[in-house]
């Protein structure tokens, strides 16, 4: 194995990993929005089955939830699943899991959003929608930056669990060519590309961040 | 704004499962599910996996006219992986022994010895001197079974100080060779690649552990599948595939079921 040829696959699985990671974003990044307003709504039984899910999703190791999510047609209806794309299952099982936690991120972002902002939104005779896209969210959005950041680098090295349905993301990759070559080279590499890839995911969030720091 | 995010979603997961249904051309796919950290029966090898059980399994899909697709599985998962139908066999120096009832198993095609690597400069020399030393073992295979309490080889594992059981066998001899364990129970094709990887480092215990043999498991029920497959297998072995296979992956070549 020359280390042109381990770099070669090993990218060939980064780029597995950094499509997990980009379709889960694009997952639920938006769908902690509805999560959140739903742990938040007044109404007792649509709160209490948000409350549910993020309870469930956040106590139950991330493994298991990929485990279920691929293999509960087969569990519930027998349905074989020669047809069902693994990667899916990984997105969609990693889109629930991180929407819990965003869900909770962006509760607490809207939370701490003080109340003169809408009593000042109301008396200026906006309605509650208005009040809450064009007042609340954006305020939101900016403070919940540092902790989404937190979510999202640990969501790379997250990645790695994909194997346990049998995507071959980096890190499987590496362990392959580790046990095929003896040698714990590519596991080294392999650790260098994910330090390479959270910095330039910690990179981007200061960027953002900078940008919305409109007060200075 | 909220409805293009709810689309975008959605949309991405439609096209991920139209995506895949486009793979479906009318030619069968035969999906071997197979333990990549396994060499010389499975590894990876630049872009390709092979090895001996791969290179079979490519040599009765060409003969099948079969799609080949090797699908590397999390060993802890393989059941549920072949009752599902996510794989169509597990095809990776599979033990058939104490396995029987839970597969739809091949004719033994090979014979296998588990054996026990040591540091070549430690002062073990037998199965005796192993007691009270720490022994690594794969996790969910028929050694580990045999050696853990209730087994068939329980009054080996009972002289040891502790069995850590490991996922892969990379990492066993990894921890062999820095000294976290003391003795790693093997197969003995997996021993003697290791040996040869590592020239020098390592000692195979003359004794063995148990006898086994390896065969092709297919879901429990399945015969018409594992019917096809045999006889393909068969044919090819006439042809001598399999000895060439055997040699060049190290194999023993007396160590061949069928010939």
């Amino acid at each position: 194995m020359t280390f042109w040829s381990m770099m070669q696959e090993l990218l060939g699985g980064l780029a597995v990993s950094v499509e997990i990671f980009f379709f889960t974003l694009l997952i639920a990044l938006p769908l902690g929005f509805p999560v959140a307003l739903g742990r938040m709504s007044s109404n007792w039984a649509v709160s209490g089955f948000f409350r549910l899910f993020i309870s469930i999703v956040r106590g139950t190791p991330l493994m298991l939830q990929i485990i279920f999510v691929y293999f509960a047609p087969y569990i519930f209806f027998k349905m074989p699943l020669s047809h069902y794309p693994r990667l899916l299952a990984t997105v969609l099982a990693f889109g629930l899991n991180y929407a819990a936690y965003f869900a909770e991120i962006y509760r607490g972002g809207i939370l701490s959003i003080d109340i003169g902002q809408r009593e000042a939104a109301r008396a200026l005779g906006m309605s509650r929608r208005q009040t809450f896209l064009r007042i609340i969210l954006p305020q939101t959005i900016k403070r919940v930056i540092p902790a989404v950041g937190n979510e999202v680098i640990t969501l790379v090295k997250d990645t790695s669990l994909a194997f346990t349905i049998a995507v071959t993301e980096m890190f499987t990759i590496a362990r392959q060519l580790s046990s095929a070559h003896t040698s714990m080279m590519p596991l080294i590499a392999a650790g260098a590309f994910y330090y390479a890839f959270n910095y330039l995911v910690a990179f981007a969030m200061e960027k953002l961040e900078k940008r919305l720091s409109y007060y200075g | 704004m909220k409805a293009f995010k709810k689309i975008v979603p959605l949309a991405i997961v439609a096209a991920m499962i139209c995506g895949c249904g486009q793979e479906d051309d009318g030619v069968r796919r035969f999906t071997v599910g197979f333990d990549a950290d396994f060499p010389p029966y499975g590894f990876k090898d630049g872009s390709e996996y092979k090895g001996f059980d791969l290179d079979l399994a490519r040599a009765v899909c060409e003969r099948k006219g079969w799609t080949f697709v090797a699908n590397p599985i999390n060993w802890d998962a393989k059941d549920m992986e072949i009752n599902s139908g996510s794989i169509d066999c597990i095809w990776s120096g599979f033990t058939m022994q104490g396995r029987e009832d839970d597969y739809t198993f091949s004719s033994a095609y090979v014979d296998n010895s588990q054996v026990v690597i040591v540091k070549a400069d430690c002062a073990i020399s037998d199965f005796a001197s192993l007691a009270g030393k720490v022994v690594g073992v794969q996790t969910d295979t028929p050694v580990a079974k045999a050696l853990a309490e209730g087994g068939d080889r329980q009054d080996l594992g009972v002289t040891f100080k502790a069995i850590v059981v490991e996922p892969n066998y990379n990492q066993l001899v990894n921890e062999l060779d820095m000294g976290a364990v003391d003795a790693v129970a093997l197969d003995i094709g997996v021993a003697k690649r290791k040996m040869s990887d590592l020239p020098g480092k390592f000692r195979m215990l003359d004794e063995i552990v148990m006898k086994e043999t390896y065969g092709i498991g297919f879901k429990k029920g399945n015969e018409a599948l594992r019917d096809e497959v045999e006889a393909a297998l068969r044919e090819i072995a006439a042809e001598g595939v399999m000895a060439e296979l055997a040699c060049k992956y190290g194999i023993d070549e007396e160590a061949l079921i069928l010939k």
